[in-house]
């Protein structure tokens, strides 16, 4: 059954488009990469999906069910959650009160989220050496991991991590990726949002976006293949 | 010991006395502008008007002292939240001199009502807690003082434990990063709501602990017989605006300094509190403009 769908959405920053009109489906269990330049659209949709942008017309339904009136924080209760871009941590709170507060729409279920603290440690085992310091004075790539452990304590059924990969060396970029798929593989769907070609192999499906609008889809073989690199984003 | 030495050590004491008030001011002023990023000018008046309320249930209407303090509180609260949800929160995407004018408007509509309510009234007096005051060779602490120093511990204790709280997190949070907030499922506006709502209790609790110390008017705890507004500024900037601990420590200094103009050195300059405090304020805005009181890594 589809996670997300995604149906003719257009929106825009005051007077200026920047989606016009996109369709796609998220499917349960899959991970999807939506891939384009700066300013393609990426951040944009995500935003309009975790409900920060309003969208001007359109449709998403997460599990079946309309997200229009759904606030952002009643969307994470619904088990949507998003790593943003430029990682957003809480900087002046230790590793540990930022994970927690990952929690909060759970917060009544304290053992859960203790369980899932322990996930996440799991994934990034760096993070439980820093628990205790301040996040803001973590390195790019352990912020990265935290933003992304962060989203995951709400034990999201769909988990979008806007650009994971920004401003980290190629090997830090993969370990963040690499941990991504293992969050996939324990039973999360997720989209990434890249413009990073090498997230590609991370992922069972590619959505190439251009100037607002989803210019090709890429499933299997298809994903690897050199030619679409070059036609989609010049690398 | 010198006289010089004993008048100080007297306005060390009542300087701590009076500045309990000006730091239940000052930690409302930095909660306020953590997260709005604005002087709440209104600090002040949400204590006059919880003064007011108090007044009212005591002495107009006969109610008894515990309660009508309470009512007094609630008085104080319901002018914090109407402030949030009427001026601040229509004015969250306006600039910050706006939302400070619109503070400025806030304290001014209170002083306007109390005035309108109370012109009749020549001289109001708030009874005291207890009457009792304790004589000794420095100073003469009223039991009322000793009480509102009492208190100021316990609100500094509370704040300090709130702020390690799942809803103290969620403030911090909300006020470092306020889309991540939202993205974590965290309702901003509720924390704001909650900020504004705290931020008055601890104005009404200065209120109505100061307004017994001498008879009261409109605009008491702003620029009347209180007047603790310029004082709790001035130790809200001495914690860099940001810490809740360097409010406390900056409310007592500022009482300190303030009382420093009562030395029999000073006999003579008219003004002299007043310009004790000035000076103080100039030296460290010149010297320190971060702050005196501010730890390096804030977290309540």
């Amino acid at each position: 059954m589809a996670v997300l769908e995604v149906q003719d959405l257009v929106v825009g920053y005051g007077q200026f488009p920047v989606l016009h009109g996109i369709n796609f489906v998220i499917e349960e269990g899959e991970v999807c990469v939506l891939l384009g330049l700066n300013g393609a659209g990426k951040t944009t949709t995500v935003s309009a999906i975790a409900g920060l942008l309003k969208p001007t017309s359109g449709e998403i339904r997460f599990h079946g069910k309309s997200l229009r009136r759904r606030s952002p924080s009643a969307r994470v209760k619904d088990g949507l959650s998003l790593s943003p871009e430029g990682r957003r941590i809480f900087p002046r709170l230790t590793v540990s009160q930022n994970l927690r507060l990952g929690a909060w729409s759970k917060r009544r279920d304290t053992r859960q989220a203790r369980q899932q603290l322990d996930l996440v440690f799991g994934y990034f085992p760096r993070l439980a050496e820093r628990g205790n310091q301040m996040a803001g004075t973590l390195s790019g790539g352990e912020q990265q991991m935290l933003a992304v452990g962060r989203a995951v304590m709400s034990r999201p059924s769909l988990l979008m991590i806007d650009e994971a990969s920004l401003g980290l060396s190629p090997t830090l970029a993969r370990a963040v990726w690499e941990a991504t798929a293992q969050i996939a593989r324990d039973g999360t769907t997720v989209l990434m949002v890249e413009q990073n070609a090498g997230a590609l192999p991370f992922a069972d499906r590619a959505l190439l976006m251009e100037k607002g609008t989803l210019v090709h889809t890429a499933v299997g073989d298809d994903i690897r293949n050199v030619n679409l690199r070059e036609a989609y984003l010049g690398a | 010991m010198s006289t010089l030495g004993q008048e100080l050590i007297t306005a060390a004491v009542i300087g701590v006395l009076q500045g309990s008030i000006y730091a239940m001011v000052a930690l409302g002023i930095v909660l306020v502008y953590r997260a709005t990023g604005v002087f709440n000018f209104a600090q002040a008046e949400f204590g006059t008007t919880a003064l007011f309320g108090a007044y009212t249930a005591h002495v107009v209407w006969g109610w008894g002292y515990a309660v009508s303090f309470g009512f007094g509180l609630v008085v104080g609260v319901v002018m914090g939240l109407l402030t949030e949800a009427l001026v601040i929160h229509p004015l969250r995407k306006a600039s910050r001199v706006t939302l400070l004018v619109g503070t400025a408007g806030v304290a001014l509509t209170a002083i306007g009502l109390q005035f309108w309510k109370y012109n009749e009234t020549l001289i109001m007096v708030m009874p005291r807690i207890s009457d009792g005051f304790h004589q000794t060779k420095y100073g003469s602490p009223t039991d009322q003082q000793l009480i509102t120093v009492a208190v100021l511990v316990a609100v500094t204790i509370a704040l300090a434990l709130f702020f390690r709280s799942p809803w103290g997190l969620a403030i911090q949070a909300a006020q470092q990063e306020p889309v991540a907030a939202e993205l974590v499922g965290i309702n901003v506006r509720s924390v704001s709501l909650l900020i504004w709502g705290i931020a008055a209790l601890l104005g009404g609790l200065a209120g109505i602990l100061a307004g017994p110390n001498t008879t009261f008017s409109a605009a008491f705890l702003s620029f009347g017989a209180g007047g603790a507004l310029l004082p709790g500024f001035m130790a809200a900037v001495l914690a860099g605006m940001r810490s809740m601990s360097g409010a406390v420590a900056g409310g007592l200094v500022v009482g300190f300094v303030e009382q420093l103009g009562n030395l029999t050195l000073l006999v003579d300059v008219n003004g002299a509190r007043a310009m004790m405090l000035f000076v103080f304020l100039l030296l460290v805005l010149l010297f320190k403009p971060s702050g005196l009181f501010v730890p390096r890594a804030v977290t309540a």
